[in-house]
């Protein structure tokens, strides 16, 4: 326990529900390794849909790519919050304090800023775009800066260990 | 290929392997990075609490300058050395050798541990 972190964090780590995850033979481990699935799952998903929202597999009309993958990556996404939030409690005060973490709670911050507020509002739009037709310079700007963001959110979550 | 999209993609490259790059020269800084390994401590005394818990076992120990938080292994490693709950019971002594935070005063992190003669690798 890490006395200078807020108290709410202090009290999560402390709870039954901490104590249980750290006690448990397999929660923590199964909670690691679900993490890293799932953050397969997810950066396999982005990647597809940034890359063809940047131009890449331009045969393919941009809507048949980028729904089913923003699909996948929100299910991802789910994933990770689903066992990161484990991961989290199970240490929460000294995680929260990590400048690591800090820069990766950030950073997710960011990404998810960029893919509801910029990358969102443009899938109605994709829907009318027929293969081979270049897309709007914002929205490729938004698929360079999601992998860029969330290659570093990854990086930042297994460095949080080093730090 | 249009010139935009070229530029685009060599923009993505350039973004990519900066990371890449960034990662790894701050991962190859230290493994155990908030612990000084450059000055190795050993703590020895009586064990005040003991915590078998994951991520890392934890046991508080009375040692002669002060009360060590002493980090140890992930309890499946722990029972795999021959280290389980009962080996770091409360009221034992025990000799730690490794490194302190730099981070977390009164915290050390054990490279092995020496209990009853018998000397335990947590790395």
């Amino acid at each position: 326990m890490l006395a200078e972190a807020p108290q709410v964090l202090i009290a999560l780590e402390q709870s039954a529900l901490g104590a249980a995850i750290r006690q448990s033979v397999w929660a923590y481990p199964v909670a690691n390794v679900g993490h890293i699935v799932a953050l397969t799952l997810f950066a396999g998903s982005v990647a597809i849909m940034d890359a063809r929202l940047i131009g890449a597999f331009a045969a393919t009309p941009p809507a048949a790519i980028v729904r089913p993958a923003r699909r996948m990556a929100m299910i991802g996404l789910l994933l990770m919050a689903l066992t990161g939030s484990m991961l989290f409690t199970a240490e929460a005060s000294h995680v929260a304090m990590n400048p690591v973490f800090q820069i990766k709670a950030s950073l997710i911050g960011l990404g998810l800023a960029n893919a509801l507020l910029v990358a969102g509002p443009a899938m109605r739009a994709l829907d009318a775009v027929p293969a081979f037709a270049p897309l709007p310079v914002r929205l490729r700007l938004s698929a360079l800066l999601s992998l860029a963001i969330w290659i570093s959110v990854a990086a930042c979550g297994r460095l949080i260990a080093y730090f | 290929m249009p010139t935009e999209e070229m530029t685009m993609l060599r923009l993505l490259t350039l973004c990519l392997v900066a990371t890449a790059l960034g990662a790894a020269s701050v991962a190859a800084h230290h493994g155990w990075g908030s612990y000084d390994a450059s000055k190795p401590i050993t703590v020895e005394g009586p064990i005040t609490s003991s915590k078998f818990e994951n991520p890392h076992a934890l046991i508080a120990v009375k040692g002669k300058d002060k009360v060590w938080n002493v980090v140890l292994a992930p309890t499946t490693r722990m029972v795999s050395r021959g280290a389980p709950a009962a080996f770091i019971a409360v009221g034992k002594t025990v000799s730690a050798y490794g490194y302190a935070s730099t981070r977390e005063q009164d915290e050390m992190r054990a490279e092995r541990i020496t209990i009853d003669g018998k000397t335990v690798e947590m790395r």
